[in-house]
């Protein structure tokens, strides 16, 4: 594959950073996919945890039990044997479709978005709800999905100065990704809509089903419907 | 029926909330580990009351009064902070026995900056995904937001007496003083290179330079002013990656900031280098306006001081006052 460029390193004596590709990708994310399943099943004993991010991940070990050197060379045996696999022998994808008012109070940006791709507010609609799309990573806040690939037509860039305050369960653009906010935080993706579904709830465990490598679609849906479905959690959700 | 209160807050100046040793496990979803800043300095507090070191316990920015609702043992370590019963003189980093109505104050001496206050039994409160640890941002552990004034913090039964008769005169191995920042001269952190550092060709500057902590520091991350790495802006964006504590970021302004356990959990900006965690530990005792320098260490220094430390955290080195070891 033409953008993956391995790049392995050590960190502060506890954490291996593996970068699989220097920029985003749908083909480098699923390469990291393959990798990070991988390494949960064949490193589960000897790391204490594993995070991704968008094109990387990262080891965290105890230097007690085994050695970074160890560690990496052992990463770089699965990285050859993971390529060679399909996702599916790893890691099995679930499907969740996640309802969303769009535009109004609760997507302030889709008429700004709408203009930049010199469209109308219901063909960028239809057009994020047309694709199916990868989780790519879960991170920055609790719950918060990266999601890709956002067709190039509504791939607006992020706002140049991000909002101090964001609801949870905004949706929102930055370039070829989407996403949606699991809890309020600030951020600077442009806002289309919200789900009323409670993304991540904390009393759960785990506080949100949906993992990396699993399929997100959106539906829209009305003010009403918004309403009825309040505070419903997004694993107990079925369309 | 009467309600076995323990702690009651009286008085309050600062920023105080109930921590243990970290949420870990649940970075992948996005929720940041939280937990003590200074970690040894809380395991070392729960330690000196007989409770396991990643027993929920206070975390203190500034001072604090609180009044007992029944005999109970507490300890107070962090820096070096001043600890007063009923306005007698006490020792930080050693058991106190607290009879029921006394008072306990703590208040920040001119050394250490963040105060670690352990009650035997722990403090009882909502666990979230396994930890007792405040986020404040998300809402939730424990209280689910600081400490305030009129707070009742309960603690866990312990048999008060008994126990003080084994912990009474305990005190660390560790000289309490050697770990915190003096004001007279720059605290030296040890760090190893890190995600970005090859492609960061002025990373000398940050490891030749002086630094300042400045007001905007919090629990998120202790935010440096000094000379500017130019070079961070060159990067362009970055696709975010995982992040850490002691990860020292490097955002388009070229000032580092070096993160802390309420950081978020991925990032967009260089990371420059990577503070070991005993160092770690000592920044966080660093206050606003303390001058700070990196040095650099290799990983394989850096896994040995890190084993030594966890070792050290996992079980505390206590000795008794005739200086035998406990």
């Amino acid at each position: 594959m033409k953008d993956v460029k391995l790049r392995i390193l050590s960190s502060g004596g506890y954490v291996i950073h593996v970068d699989v590709c220097s920029d985003v990708s749908p083909e480098c994310v699923k390469a990291m996919h393959k990798l990070y399943y991988t390494l949960k099943k064949e490193l589960s004993g000897s790391i204490r945890e594993l995070v991704t991010g968008v094109v990387s991940l990262a080891l965290f070990y105890d230097p007690r039990e085994v050695s970074g050197d160890v560690l990496i060379k052992r990463v770089k045996e699965l990285w050859e044997w993971s390529q060679s696999a399909e996702l599916t022998d790893v890691y099995k994808p679930r499907s969740f479709v996640i309802p969303v008012s769009y535009g109004g109070d609760l997507g302030p940006d889709l008429s700004s978005v709408a203009a930049w791709a010199g469209l109308g507010e219901d063909e960028v609609i239809a057009i994020h709800t047309s694709t199916s799309y990868t989780c790519y990573t879960l991170g920055f806040t609790p719950g918060f999905i990266y999601l890709g690939e956002v067709e190039r037509r509504i791939a607006v860039p992020r706002l140049e100065t991000p909002r101090v305050k964001i609801p949870a369960g905004s949706v929102g653009i930055a370039g070829r990704m989407t996403g949606v906010y699991g809890l309020e935080s600030p951020g600077g993706w442009r806002l289309i809509g919200r789900t009323p579904l409670t993304m991540f709830d904390y009393r759960r465990d785990p506080p949100i089903p949906i993992a990396p490598g699993d399929l997100v679609s959106f539906k829209s849906i009305s003010l009403e419907r918004f309403k009825s479905l309040k505070e419903v959690f997004v694993g107990d959700y079925y369309d | 029926m009467t309600i076995m209160t323990s702690l009651h807050i009286t008085h309050l100046a600062g920023v105080a909330t109930v921590q243990d040793l970290g949420r870990y496990g649940y970075r992948a979803l996005g929720v940041p580990i939280s937990g003590a800043l200074d970690v040894l300095s809380a395991a070392y507090a729960n330690a000196l009351v007989g409770n396991r070191p990643g027993t929920s316990l206070v975390e203190l920015f500034g001072s604090m009064k609180l009044r007992t609702g029944k005999d109970v043992i507490v300890a107070v370590t962090g820096g070096l902070p001043k600890v007063f019963v009923d306005r007698y003189d006490e020792s930080p980093w050693r058991p106190i026995y607290l009879k029921h109505g006394m008072e306990l104050v703590i208040r920040p001496s001119d050394r250490g900056g963040v105060s670690y206050v352990a009650v035997a039994g722990g403090i009882v409160c909502e666990e979230v995904l396994g930890s007792r640890s405040t986020y404040v941002r998300g809402g939730f552990g424990c209280l689910g937001r600081p400490i305030r004034v009129g707070d009742v913090l309960i603690n866990g039964d312990v048999d008060v007496d008994r126990l003080w008769s084994e912990v009474c005169d305990l005190r660390p191995v560790l000289k309490p003083g050697n770990r915190v920042p003096r004001t007279s001269e720059p605290l030296v952190v040890r760090a190893t290179k890190s995600i970005h550092s090859e492609q960061l060709p002025d990373l000398e500057v940050l490891l030749n330079s002086e630094y300042v902590i400045t007001l905007e520091s919090d629990r998120m991350g202790y935010r440096l002013d000094g000379p500017p790495l130019e070079s961070s802006s060159k990067l362009g964006k970055l696709p975010s990656t995982p992040t850490d504590r002691g990860y020292v970021q490097i955002p388009p302004d070229g000032k580092p900031i070096v993160l802390m356990s309420d950081a978020q959990t991925t990032g967009g900006y260089a990371v420059a280098l990577h503070v070991i965690p005993p160092d770690l530990d000592m920044l966080a005792q660093a206050r606003p306006r303390q001058r700070v320098r990196f040095m650099e260490v290799s990983v394989e220094e850096a896994e040995r001081h890190t084993s030594k430390y966890l070792s050290e955290v996992g079980r505390p080195l206590l000795m008794t006052a005739e200086g035998e070891e406990y």
